[in-house]
């Protein structure tokens, strides 16, 4: 009888924890329950399990149980105060070697893929970037199931699914908000094993003189969540700061069509299409915008798309998931209650 | 910066990889001389745009053996021709067999991208050395005015050389910097060409447009209703794996009638005779180009101390035949030996560059350019050719075939009513009349 | 004498990427070969460096033949030296082979003239992974600064370096030893447009190609498939986006419209963001 490990990084910074390592160990005991039948016939046990580096985070292991972890490894050291790539991955070799899970979850986070290249090279593993879809699946010529992990490749055009046949751990990190986050049961038992850490300042290599904590970020649409976009159809300047009301409500930036950029309105950061920027987001409004071509290809593949715009037959409402005929000035205030509405409900 | 003796210098400077550039460089490397082509593009064709199809007969004038070198040719044109539009219907003249069946073809529809860069390749074989993402944005000259090289946008951007070819095509930034035109064209002269490139499967492009197979394509203007009755043509070609369907609408009707390109290639696109062509296809690319209808009227002086000019850059287009890369090809060609002969004599002045005047004129250039030179005028002045007679050509050819069971001399007078309910019949002989003149340089 | 080395790669121009609707695979005709635009940057940032100390910059890829162009590229914007590792037997390796093959051709550049500073992009944009640099740097035993957007410091004699680094959170401003093996954001330095005699230098030159024959001595069953761990099981087309509902505010109402909208961003998941936004 064997032990079947399905390992979760708890993603930790100043004792605050990424929320995507939650949905992880939610992905983790999903993964697990697909292996059950197959663990039962050969009398091998399955469990889900995290792993936790800090200082002074306990209180983080306590929580992790309670979002489904059935043990935690626990690392609690000053060289692990605050994350630096060589004590984090060296620490994470190590126990990786001395329990060998089958599969190992990293998020997708900036300090989660610092981290998981290393790793895996150090374990001379398989690693499987910023998946979207995780499944463990038969395939042919193995017979336990394997790790089928699917992730979008050159520029999101087309989606891979990945596996590693021999070599274990079988790794993968996972973009944060691709999967829901599992219920909180305090009522949850489990196992927190403290671990000894082996990492030293001096194998460190690196220390952090500051933390420099931004202020007002500069715009990225490139990269945004949530993009509002507005075109000539907001008629007057002034309609851009009714968009930027709806985009910080959201979280988001401001984007717009040409037009408002050769008039002045906005700087050419904020322009989306064919001479301005391709974005992608989870989110995209599209404000008045007409929807030309040039316009549209640097757009079409965001995730979801609502159109705001008077006119029924504008050729914008072909790429939207929702197109709402309409007075943006009528539209975006109420989107504006509405999401407030929501929050408030939710808070 | 440049010291003298470090000074970046050649035999020739080529301006431009479009048609024109390559050709002029790869006759005069071939002679040894040494020759830089200078593009500003990332790589040659990666933003040029026509219809379009490629004459042979150019290319073989410089490359007798091009069919071995695989030239990235799409299809072969053998079926060539007019479609008139009307507003729902379509009369069709094409031409197929004959000279269309040759081997190899007479034409081929191509994509610029894949053979400016083939035919730059060609040039790079015989020793041109391509200068790439750089902009020629002046020239160096001598006091009395001579060239003598060009100023580039790069840092330390000045190379020298006693002949600059300028094949900068419609964009003749250059040419008006040397004086040897005075201003831009003009809007009545000048054509936007946009076009759709369509992918569609081969197959379904052989059963649309009735080709036997992959080694069969079609090439036809199409006259008439292409957009709301705008003076303007469009066209369509098959490419192997794709459509080129576009119109040329001179710049000043679009400023006329308030029209953005991209509105009237729409609704060209919307046609119902042209939709159902398109139907179901990926669009892949869309662009635009100016064309200089102008032809003979528009031609800037082809040379002066120093520096000459050929292609679109110096308006040699015939806008009826959408001739205009063999224009370029072969100016080049005539250019780069003009470059040749002053090398031989080391004299650069414009006493050597008007040789290459002389040979323009004994070859087809310029007297066709001559023959043509009304033609772009004769559209703008009879904006209503494109909607009258191919819309009567429809109607009449529509009633001539059918079965009307009245007596057939009523068909016939109706067919003359339906044309003169349009136009009356003096000015239609003055319209085929003024056509003539056009065409045929009457 | 400064030395730095970067590592290039070049990849297809995404933003221009198509994809055959019939057979669902990558049109890969005409699309635009160009340098990794993060790699691009990281190398104008270790231009700078060597015009500010002297010295000299090593770029080094591992790709066919076509990928020569990109080390050309790399002359014109200021590179001295441009090493190509080229064999088949390195083609098919995922990022672990890539890190190996890379990491040993390091060592061996490094013997020949030591290196300070080790360039990497943030990542390809082809595969996006953001592997093969922490990858090569553990292979190495060196530090490893990622998503660099500033090098403050660089001095040889201390052997030491201070970088900033950008977070989802804040900026580190971090010490290390040299060598470091950075990766970096595009913010690390703008790309400059290269003076006339740096771009006719790079038409004309040819990079040195090393293969599996030398000068370095790569273990085969560490290179190329063989060495990777992964493989790719299979590859499809994202699913096409539903086309699109209308609700008209006319016929609805306002309020109704936009519950509908918030209705479907809803089912489509994008309400978690919603309420995610401005925390
Ligand atoms: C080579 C080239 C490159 C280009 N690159 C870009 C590019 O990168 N990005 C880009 O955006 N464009 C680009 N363009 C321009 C593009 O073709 C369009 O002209 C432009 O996108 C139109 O902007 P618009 O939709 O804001 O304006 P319009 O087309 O004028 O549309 C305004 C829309 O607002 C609607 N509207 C009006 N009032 C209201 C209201 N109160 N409420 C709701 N809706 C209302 C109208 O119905 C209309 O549909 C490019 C063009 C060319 C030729
Ligand atoms: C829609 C359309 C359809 C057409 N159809 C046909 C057809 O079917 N058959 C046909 O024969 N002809 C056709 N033509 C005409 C034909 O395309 C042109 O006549 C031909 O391309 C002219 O060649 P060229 O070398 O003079 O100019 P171009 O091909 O335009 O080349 C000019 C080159 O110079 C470069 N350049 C410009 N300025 C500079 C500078 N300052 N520094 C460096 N580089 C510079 C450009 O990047 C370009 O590569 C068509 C044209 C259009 C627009
Ligand atoms: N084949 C390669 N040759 C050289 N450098 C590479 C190669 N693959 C990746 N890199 C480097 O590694 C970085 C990250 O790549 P990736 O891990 O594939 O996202 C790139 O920005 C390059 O600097």
């Amino acid at each position: 009888m064997t032990i079947r490990r399905f390992w979760v990084f708890i993603e930790q910074e100043e004792g605050k924890v990424h929320p995507v390592s939650w949905e992880l160990l939610g992905v983790a005991r999903m993964l697990a329950s697909q292996v059950a039948e197959e663990a039962a016939a050969t009398g091998d046990d399955v469990v889900v399990e995290g792993v936790l580096l800090g200082e002074n985070v306990e209180h983080i292991a306590q929580e992790a149980l309670y979002y489904g972890a059935d043990r935690v490894y626990l690392f609690d050291d000053p060289v692990l105060a605050y994350y630096r790539n060589c004590p984090y991955y060296q620490t994470l070799s190590a126990v990786s070697k001395k329990y060998g899970p089958e599969v190992f979850l990293i998020g997708a986070t900036t300090l989660g893929r610092d981290l998981a290249g290393a790793v895996a090279t150090s374990l001379h593993t398989g690693l499987t970037a910023d998946c979207t879809a995780l499944e463990m699946g038969e395939v042919k010529g193995s017979q336990k199931r394997l790790l089928l992990a699917t992730r979008p490749a050159f520029g999101g055009n087309i989606m891979a699914t990945i596996l590693c046949r021999n070599e274990r751990p079988q790794m993968s990190s996972v973009r944060p908000r691709v999967f829901p986050m599992p219920e909180r049961n305090p009522d949850a038992k489990g196992e927190i094993v403290r671990e000894e850490v082996e990492a030293t300042e001096e194998s460190a290599m690196a220390c952090v003189l500051e933390f420099i904590h931004s202020k007002g970020e500069s715009v990225n649409i490139e990269y945004a969540d949530v993009i509002v976009s507005g075109g000539r159809g907001l008629g007057t300047p002034e309609g851009l700061k009714l968009l930027q009301e709806l985009a910080d409500e959201l979280g988001g930036v401001v984007g717009a069509s040409r037009p408002l950029i050769d008039s002045g309105w906005i700087s050419y950061a904020h322009q989306v299409g064919q001479s301005g920027r391709t974005v992608r987001p989870k989110l995209y409004i599209a404000a008045g915008i007409s929807g030309a071509l040039q316009h549209k290809v640097g757009m079409q593949n965001s995730d979801f798309i609502i159109a705001i715009n008077s006119d029924p037959n504008a050729p914008i409402f072909d790429v939207a998931d929702v197109g709402i005929v309409g007075d943006l000035y009528q539209v975006i205030p109420e989107m504006l209650k509405q999401i407030r509405a929501l929050k408030e409900a939710t808070a | 910066m440049n010291t003298r003796d470090e000074r970046i210098s050649f035999d020739v400077i080529v301006v431009g990889a479009g048609l024109a550039g390559p050709a002029a460089a790869m006759v005069a490397a071939r002679a040894g001389l040494n020759v830089a082509l200078i593009e500003r593009g990332q790589k040659p064709g990666g933003k040029n745009y026509f219809g379009g199809a490629i004459y042979t007969h150019a290319i073989e004038e410089l490359i007798p053996d091009f069919m071995n070198r695989r030239p990235p040719f799409e299809r072969p044109v053998t079926e060539a021709g007019f479609w008139f539009l009307s507003e729902d219907g379509l009369t069709r003249m094409t031409v197929q067999g004959g000279k269309l069946a040759n081997q190899p073809a007479d034409a081929y529809t191509t994509l610029r991208a894949s053979f400016d860069l083939w035919w730059t390749e060609q040039a790079q074989k015989e020793g041109v050395f391509l200068i790439p993402k750089t902009t020629v944005v002046d020239f160096i000259r001598e006091a009395d005015g001579q060239v003598i090289g060009v100023k580039t946008d790069r840092p330390q951007g000045d190379i020298y050389a006693p002949v600059v070819i300028i094949c900068e095509g419609v964009n003749n930034l250059l040419t008006q910097k040397l004086g040897l035109i005075e201003h831009d064209l003009e809007p009545a002269h000048l054509a936007l060409g946009v076009k759709q490139v369509i992918s569609l499967p081969p197959e379904t492009i052989n059963a649309r447009f009735g080709l036997p197979d992959n080694d069969h394509g079609l090439a036809v203007s199409v006259l008439g209703d292409v957009s709301l009755g705008l003076p303007g043509m469009g066209f369509v070609y098959t490419n192997s794996k794709t459509l080129s369907v576009g119109l040329g609408v001179m710049l000043s009707t679009l400023a006329e009638y308030k029209l953005k390109p991209y509105e009237v290639l729409q609704r060209y696109l919307q046609h119902p005779v042209i939709a159902p062509l398109v139907a179901g296809g990926q669009l892949l690319e869309y662009g635009g180009h100016l064309i200089p209808e102008g032809g003979y009227r528009d031609m800037p002086k082809l040379y002066t101390g120093g520096a000459l000019v050929a292609g679109d850059a110096a308006a040699m287009v015939n806008a009826l035949h959408w001739e205009g890369t063999n224009m370029a090809i072969i100016a080049g060609k005539l250019a780069g030996e003009t470059a040749i002969e002053a090398h031989g004599r080391g004299d650069f002045s414009s006493k050597v560059m008007v040789g290459y005047e002389e040979r323009l004129k004994e070859s087809f250039i310029l007297p066709d350019l001559k023959q043509y030179r009304g033609f772009s005028h004769f559209l703008d002045t009879h904006p209503e050719f494109m909607g009258t007679y191919p819309a009567f050509l429809n109607d009449a050819l529509g009633d001539f075939f059918s079965a009307y069971g009245r007596p057939k001399m009523q068909l016939f007078k109706g067919m003359l009513g339906s044309l003169t309910g349009r136009r009356s019949l003096p000015r239609a002989a003055g319209d085929i009349i003024s056509m003539g003149r056009a065409v045929l340089g009457w | 004498m400064f030395h730095a080395l970067v590592a290039v790669k070049q990849v297809p121009d995404t933003t221009n990427i198509r994809i055959d609707s019939e057979t669902g695979n990558l049109v890969r005709e005409g699309v635009p070969a160009i340098m990794n635009p993060y790699d691009a940057h990281a190398l104008a940032e270790a231009v700078r460096w060597k015009q500010q100390l002297g010295g000299k910059v090593t770029v080094l890829s591992m790709g066919p033949n076509s990928f020569i162009s990109t080390l050309r590229e790399a002359v014109e914007l200021g590179a001295d030296r441009g090493v190509l590792l080229t064999d088949r037997k390195f083609a098919g390796a995922d990022t672990l082979a890539t890190s190996y093959v890379l990491a040993e051709t390091i060592k061996a550049i490094h013997e020949q003239d030591p290196i300070h500073l080790i360039f990497f992009g943030k990542q390809a944009i082809d595969g996006d992974t953001a592997q093969v640099g922490p990858g090569v740097a553990v292979r190495l035993g060196l530090p490893i600064v990622t998503y660099a957007v500033k090098i403050r410091e660089v001095n040889l004699e201390e052997g030491r370096a201070v970088i900033e680094r950008k977070t989802e959170r804040w900026t580190e401003v971090v010490e290390t030893s040299l060598p470091v093996l950075l990766t970096c954001e595009k913010e690390i330095a703008e790309i400059p447009f290269a003076p006339l005699p740096d771009l006719i230098r790079s038409l004309r030159y040819d990079p040195e190609m090393w293969t599996m024959e030398g000068p370095c001595n790569f273990e085969l069953d560490q290179v190329g498939v063989k060495g990777s761990p992964t493989i790719v099981y299979k590859m499809g087309t994202p699913p096409l986006p539903q086309p699109g509902e209308q609700i008209n505010t006319r016929e609805s109402g306002i309020e109704e419209a936009v519950k509908f909208a918030f209705d479907k961003a809803n089912k489509a998941g994008i309400v978690k963001l919603i309420l995610g936004g401005a925390r």
